[in-house]
């Protein structure tokens, strides 16, 4: 059983409908993908609805995230509570090179602790960007330690020793493999923080997610660590989520 | 044929190396046919022995390797000296430029000399292409222009960018400027790579793994798995690699 942590369905920047990452998932023999879109809801119309719509479509094969600007406040707030709500979304994902919030700013954080809200993760995509580094969203970790945040890319390029690094330091981050190339990286990653804190995650459908498969395959991991990876870790988490609320 | 057309040898600077058993033993376990192989910035920092290294192992495996001469525009005379030392003397099959580890802007003056200089010999430059502060795209594009006779390949598919923020000018740099191709190694989106060999040319992308830097298994896999034809594949696997770096 495999779950792709992050992939993305999407009109607008990519042209990536729900069909292309189905068909990709079905060559690299992937049960579920979590998908998300390109693009920040409110900012831009529709978004959220069209990962609703996929989910709707695919509901055995997908599983949606919200992507949302959280400088827009209260209506970010209302938008997530209806994406969790009414359209079963399981986690909230945040790019800050696309809404210009640092990680650690004060409506970031009050974005995230509404996930805290659902128990829902919160996957950051951490590279090598401005606002985007590991030590940056650590400061998030610290300000959120009820919250469960996700290092998608694990640091990117030039950062994962320090992806790595803020994870030992936190127990709340855990990484995440997609795009990121290299496999020892990953084997660091289980060795240093634990195989039940790292995720399989592809990017796909523009990451190849055959290609990331075969990645983490390629690791030198143990059988239950290759488990956990691809399905039980997130596994975990997603059933953790509260639809309607209420989280302690 | 497979032909990496990427390979470091020697023990570098930063940390990164490999021996020639090493390389060969790769080599053989993969079913890569021939490789072209880069000296690494070593620990003296002299690069006119790592050039005789590299030059040594070709001689002594003919075939099996090409090999590159690597200079630091820096060091100004020396710099022009050392290319004519190696296309003259020890039979490099190109040049390779490092702005990333060498610290120049891949557009700067200080450039020139040394590429009027390999202008002469009608000899390709790799160029460590991508790095923001460098060697960005429009960096490359720019100095490209300038030299329209003379062939750039660019590692990293042009771009260093998890967020593909840099594939637009990627692109562009390539649409512009016919006389650069790409390296597939640690390209970030594997369908950034299907869509230069579709829609700009077929001729225009070389299987490369930037070896040890990047996994070398890992990065056959971009190519293995790729939604391309057979025909196209094999032009990516060797025959574009052949074409640059060792015409008829």
């Amino acid at each position: 059983m495999i779950i792709d942590s992050h992939t993305h369905v999407d009109r607008v920047g990519w042209y990536d409908p729900p069909e292309t990452i189905i068909r990709l998932m079905d060559e690299a023999g992937i049960d579920k993908s979590i998908i998300m879109t390109y693009r920040d809801a409110p900012d831009s119309e529709g978004a959220l609805e069209y990962i609703a719509e996929a989910v709707q479509k695919y509901p055995d094969r997908l599983i949606g995230y919200a992507r949302i600007n959280p400088r827009r406040g209260e209506k970010a707030h209302r938008l997530f509570e209806k994406a969790m709500e009414e359209y079963s979304f399981k986690g909230l994902k945040l790019h800050p090179v696309g809404n210009l919030c640092h990680p650690a700013n004060q409506a970031t954080i009050d974005m995230i602790r509404l996930a805290v809200q659902y128990n829902a993760p919160v996957l950051f995509h951490c590279g090598d960007e401005e606002l985007t580094l590991p030590l940056q969203i650590a400061q998030t970790a610290v300000a959120c330690p009820e919250a469960t945040i996700i290092l998608g890319h694990c640091g990117g390029y030039f950062h994962t020793k320090d992806a790595i690094r803020v994870a030992e330091r936190h127990p709340n981050i855990v990484l995440e493999t997609s795009a990121m190339p290299y496999p020892q990286v990953i084997k660091e990653a289980v060795e240093r923080v634990g195989a039940s804190r790292v995720l399989y995650a592809s990017d796909g459908p523009g990451c190849d997610p055959t290609i990331e498969v075969h990645k983490v395959r390629m690791a030198g991991l143990t059988v239950e660590q290759q488990e956990a990876l691809f399905y039980t870790n997130i596994k975990r988490i997603l059933d953790s989520v509260t639809p309607g609320g209420g989280a302690p | 044929m497979i032909v990496d057309a990427h390979v470091y040898l020697g023990q570098c600077l930063f940390g990164y190396g490999q021996s020639l058993a090493e390389i060969l033993a790769n080599m053989d376990r993969l079913g890569i046919d021939k490789a072209v192989l880069v000296p690494v910035k070593p620990r003296d920092y002299h690069l006119a022995p790592a050039n005789d290294l590299v030059a040594d192992a070709v001689q002594r495996h003919p075939d099996r390797f090409l090999g590159l001469c690597r200079v630091d525009p820096w060091q100004g005379e020396t710099a022009v000296a050392e290319v004519k030392r190696g296309f003259e003397e020890l039979g490099a099959c190109g040049l390779y430029l490092d702005p990333w580890e060498e610290n120049f802007q891949a557009n700067d003056d200080v450039v020139l000399p040394v590429l009027q200089k390999v202008g002469r010999y009608s000899k390709p430059v790799v160029i460590n292409a991508g790095h923001l502060r460098v060697s960005h795209p429009t960096q490359v594009r720019d100095i490209a222009s300038r030299f329209p006779a003379v062939q750039f390949i660019a590692c990293n598919g042009g771009q260093i960018n998890i967020s593909g923020m840099l594939q637009y000018e990627a692109r562009r740099m390539l649409e512009t400027c016919p006389n650069v191709v790409i390296q597939t190694a640690g390209t970030y989106r594997e369908d950034f790579l299907e869509e230069i060999t579709t829609e700009v040319g077929e001729a225009r992308v070389l299987f490369a793994s930037r070896s040890p830097v990047y996994d070398q298994e890992f990065e056959m896999a971009r190519v293995r798995f790729a939604h391309l034809s057979m025909s196209q594949k094999e032009k990516l696997w060797g025959a574009n690699a052949l074409k640059v770096f060792a015409p008829e």
